[in-house]
C-alpha cells in the first residue's frame, strides 16, 4: 500500500503519541489545519482498507476514531467558524431506522465517513421514515444509510424505502443497509441499493456512488 | 406430574442430552434453542405483557408447548422487568416502559465501569460494585443513603429471590403439564465479555486493547473463579441441563484471531473447563461469525460444549471444523425464517439432514436463536421438515442423565462473605450454642449477596 505523509503512516499504524507530537509540532510551525485534516483523512483511508483487507478489526477503527476526535479536537477552534468539514463534500444522510436503538455500527460508519472526508448528516437512532425523507429532501443527499442490528426492522426498512419512493426522490438518492441481521434477501425485500456487510464496503460504495454521478454530471 | 408426561419429559431430555453428547438418538431434536423469541410471543401477549406478568408468561410458554408438541426443550424469554424497576436498573430499555409494547428489549451500551478502575475491580470487588459500578447502574440508587436507596436494595434484594421463583415455576410448570424440559440452567458470560458489556462497554474495552492491554488480561483472569462460582450457583443440582453462555464479542470483526487468543480464550476456557469438571456441559451461543476462532473448541472434551452457531457463521464450516468433536444448533437464517415461504425452510431443513446434520450431533434452529418475527407456518413447517427428515434410527435405548456435580470440580467454589464470620462473631460476643449452624446461615446469606452485586452487568 502507498504510504503517504509521516502523519497520515502514524495514524494507520494508530501510534497515539507520535500523531498527537506529530499535530502539535504542525500546529506551532503555523501549518494550515486543514491540510492537517487531509493528511488525516489519508490516514483513514487506509485504514479503512486495512479493515477491509481483514488486517485491521474493529478495534483499530474504533481506536482512530478516537485519536481522529482527540486531533480534531485540538484543530477545530483554528479553523473560521469551526467548521472541520467541506461543505461542498460529498454527504451522506445516515440513521438508525425506528424501532431500533443500537449505534455502534452506524457510529464507526460515520467516523469512517468523516474520517475520509464525506460530509455526514446523522440522524441517531429511532429515526422515523418521514425523518430521513426530510433530510434527503433538505440536503439533496446522493446517499442515505439505513443501519440496524435487530431483525425485528425489515419491515421498517421498508416502510423507509417506500417512503422515499413516495416522495418522489427514489431516482434522486442511493439507499444502502447495514447491519448484523441484514443480507441479499433483506435488501431485496426492502427494496434498497445496496446492503453493505461491512463500514468499509459500505463507505466504499458511498465513493463509487459519488464518482458515478459526477461522470453523469 | 402424570406418568404420561413424566415419560415424555424423561423421553425429550434424553434425547437432548444425547444429542449434546454426541451419541445415538431416535431422532433430531426439534425446537431445541435456548432462545424461543417466536414462543415468547406465540400466544398473543405483547412484549410488555410477557415481561411483567408471570402469570402471562407461563401461560405463553403452555400455549406454545401445546400447539408444538414436537418440540422438545423450551425457553421463552428471560427478563422479569418488575426487577429492574425496583432497582432503576438502566441496561435495557424495555417494552411498554421505554418502548412500544410490541418492541424488542434493548441493552443500552454506556460506560458503567472507568479505565482507571481496573485495579478496584480486580482487588476490592465489593467496593467497586458498592461505590462506583452500581450507582451508575441502579438510578434508585444515585443518592445513596436516602430511605429510598435503602428501600430500592431491598426490594432488590427480595425481587432477586422472587424471580428465581417465577424461573422455578415456568420449568416445573413445564415439566410436570406439558412434560417438557428447559434448554439450560444457570448461566456465564466469558469473563472478557462480562468487561466489555455492561462494565467498559464496547468503546472502552476498544480502547483499553491499545492504551492497557494488560490490565485487560489481569482482570480476565481475576474474573474467572468468581464466573464459575456464579454459574455454579443457579445451575441444576442434577446436572442435567447445560449451563448457557452467551459469547458475544469473541467474533470477527469484533476482535483480531491474535486479539481473541490473547485476551478472550484463555479466561474462557479456564471457566469452561472447571465447569466440565463439575460434571456440567455448557451450552454456548457464538454470536457473529465465529469461523476463525471456533476451532479452539477442540481444546474441550468431546461432546461438552453444544456451539450454537449464528447467522453470521457458515454452518457447512462449522460442521467441517467441529462436527463430531462438538454438537452444533443453527442453520436456518433467521431472514428465511422471518421473510421467507414454507417450501424454502422445508428445503432448507432437508439439505442441512442430509449434509451437516445426518450423523446426528446437531440441532436444527435458527441463529442462536428463533426470531421474533417467525412466520407460523414457517414454524410449523420446520418441525414437520425435522420430523420428516431428521429421523435418525428406531433402535436406540436413550436414557435420561442425572447426577450431583462433582465434588473435586466444585472445590474452591466458595463465595466469599462481605462481612467474614469472624467480624461477625467478635460482634457477638460469647456463643451460648452451637457456633456451626449460626455460621453455616450467615455465610449462606453472605454468599447470596455477595453473588447478588456482580448480577447486575447484562
Amino acid at each position: 500500500m502507498e504510504s503517504g505523509s509521516e502523519l497520515s503512516q502514524a495514524l494507520s499504524d494508530l501510534n497515539e503519541s507520535r500523531i498527537y507530537s506529530l499535530v502539535e509540532k504542525k500546529l506551532a510551525n503555523n501549518e494550515d489545519p486543514l491540510a492537517i485534516i487531509k493528511e488525516c483523512n489519508d490516514g483513514m483511508i487506509r485504514i479503512g482498507q486495512l479493515f477491509a483487507d481483514q488486517t485491521y478489526f474493529i478495534s483499530e477503527l474504533m481506536f482512530s476514531a478516537e485519536i481522529f476526535k482527540n486531533v480534531m479536537a485540538k484543530i477545530s477552534p483554528l479553523i473560521d467558524g469551526g467548521e472541520l468539514v467541506d461543505q461542498n463534500a460529498d454527504l451522506v444522510v445516515i440513521g438508525t431506522v425506528k424501532g431500533d436503538i443500537h449505534d455502534i455500527g452506524k457510529n464507526i460508519v460515520v467516523n469512517l465517513l468523516k474520517g475520509t472526508g464525506f460530509n455526514v448528516v446523522d440522524l441517531g437512532v429511532d429515526v422515523p421514515a418521514e425523518v430521513f425523507v426530510k433530510n434527503i429532501q433538505e440536503t439533496g443527499a446522493k446517499v442515505v444509510g439505513l443501519s440496524a442490528l435487530l431483525n425485528v426492522t425489515f419491515g421498517e426498512m421498508k416502510n423507509v424505502v417506500d417512503s422515499i419512493s413516495k416522495a418522489g426522490l427514489k431516482e434522486k438518492v442511493k439507499i444502502i443497509i447495514g447491519g448484523a441481521p441484514c443480507n441479499e434477501k433483506v435488501r431485496e425485500f426492502c427494496g434498497a441499493d445496496y446492503y453493505a456487510k461491512d463500514a468499509s464496503e459500505g463507505v466504499f460504495i458511498c465513493k463509487r456512488i459519488y464518482s458515478q454521478a459526477e461522470a453523469v454530471a | 406430574m402424570t406418568e404420561e408426561k413424566e415419560r415424555l419429559f424423561e423421553e425429550r431430555l434424553a434425547r437432548y442430552q444425547a444429542t449434546i453428547s454426541l451419541e445415538s438418538t431416535d431422532r433430531m431434536p426439534i425446537g431445541a434453542t435456548g432462545s424461543n423469541y417466536f414462543a415468547e410471543v406465540y400466544a398473543g401477549y405483547s412484549n410488555q405483557e410477557i415481561m411483567y406478568d408471570s402469570d402471562k408468561w407461563i401461560d405463553a410458554h403452555i400455549k406454545f408447548a401445546n400447539d408444538f408438541p414436537e418440540v422438545d426443550v423450551l425457553r421463552a424469554g428471560k427478563i422479569w422487568a418488575p426487577l429492574y424497576d425496583a432497582l432503576g436498573c438502566n441496561l435495557y430499555k424495555l417494552p411498554g416502559r421505554d418502548l412500544p409494547p410490541d418492541a424488542q428489549f434493548q441493552y443500552v451500551e454506556m460506560e458503567r465501569m472507568k479505565a482507571d478502575e481496573y485495579d478496584m475491580l480486580i482487588h476490592k470487588p465489593v467496593e467497586f460494585f458498592m461505590e462506583r459500578y452500581l450507582p451508575r447502574t441502579f438510578t434508585e440508587f444515585e443518592d445513596r443513603g436516602s430511605i429510598r436507596s435503602y428501600i430500592a436494595f431491598l426490594k432488590g434484594g427480595v425481587g432477586f429471590m422472587m424471580r428465581g421463583a417465577i424461573y422455578r415455576r415456568i420449568s416445573e410448570t413445564l415439566k410436570n403439564e406439558c412434560g417438557m424440559p428447559i434448554p439450560f440452567q444457570g448461566a456465564f458470560l466469558a469473563p472478557f465479555d462480562f468487561l466489555a458489556d455492561g462494565l467498559r462497554g464496547l468503546n472502552g474495552i476498544m480502547i483499553d486493547l491499545y492504551r492497557q492491554p494488560e490490565k485487560i488480561i489481569e482482570a480476565c483472569d481475576s474474573l474467572i473463579s468468581q464466573t464459575v462460582r456464579g454459574a455454579l450457583a443457579n445451575a441444576d443440582p442434577l446436572c442435567r441441563y447445560p449451563i448457557f453462555v452467551p459469547l458475544h464479542r469473541g467474533n470477527t470483526p469484533f476482535l483480531s484471531p491474535k486479539q481473541f487468543e490473547e485476551f478472550y480464550w484463555p479466561s474462557l476456557k479456564k471457566t469452561l473447563e472447571q465447569l466440565i469438571e463439575a460434571g456440567y456441559t455448557v451450552r454456548a451461543y457464538l454470536e457473529g461469525d465465529w469461523s476463525q476462532n471456533w476451532r479452539h473448541f477442540r481444546e474441550l472434551p468431546r461432546g461438552t460444549v453444544v456451539c450454537d452457531i449464528d447467522t453470521q457463521g457458515d454452518i457447512f464450516k462449522a460442521s467441517e471444523d467441529l462436527g463430531g468433536w462438538q454438537c452444533l444448533a443453527g442453520g436456518l437464517p433467521d431472514s428465511t425464517l422471518i421473510l421467507g415461504m414454507p417450501k424454502d425452510i422445508k428445503f432448507r431443513v432437508r439439505g442441512l439432514c442430509e449434509t451437516v446434520a445426518k450423523d446426528g450431533g446437531f440441532m436444527i434452529t435458527g441463529g442462536c436463536a428463533f426470531p421474533y418475527d417467525t412466520k407460523p407456518e414457517n414454524f410449523r413447517a420446520y418441525v414437520d421438515a425435522v420430523m420428516e427428515y431428521g429421523h435418525y434410527s428406531d433402535h436406540v435405548n436413550m436414557q435420561m442423565k442425572s447426577s450431583a456435580p462433582s465434588a473435586k470440580g466444585i472445590l474452591g467454589a466458595q463465595t466469599p462473605a462481605i462481612t467474614p464470620w469472624e467480624t461477625k462473631k467478635k460482634e457477638i460476643g460469647e456463643i451460648m450454642g452451637d457456633e456451626q449452624l449460626i455460621k453455616k446461615s450467615w455465610e449462606m446469606l453472605e454468599s447470596v449477596a455477595y453473588n447478588w452485586l456482580w448480577a447486575w452487568t447484562w
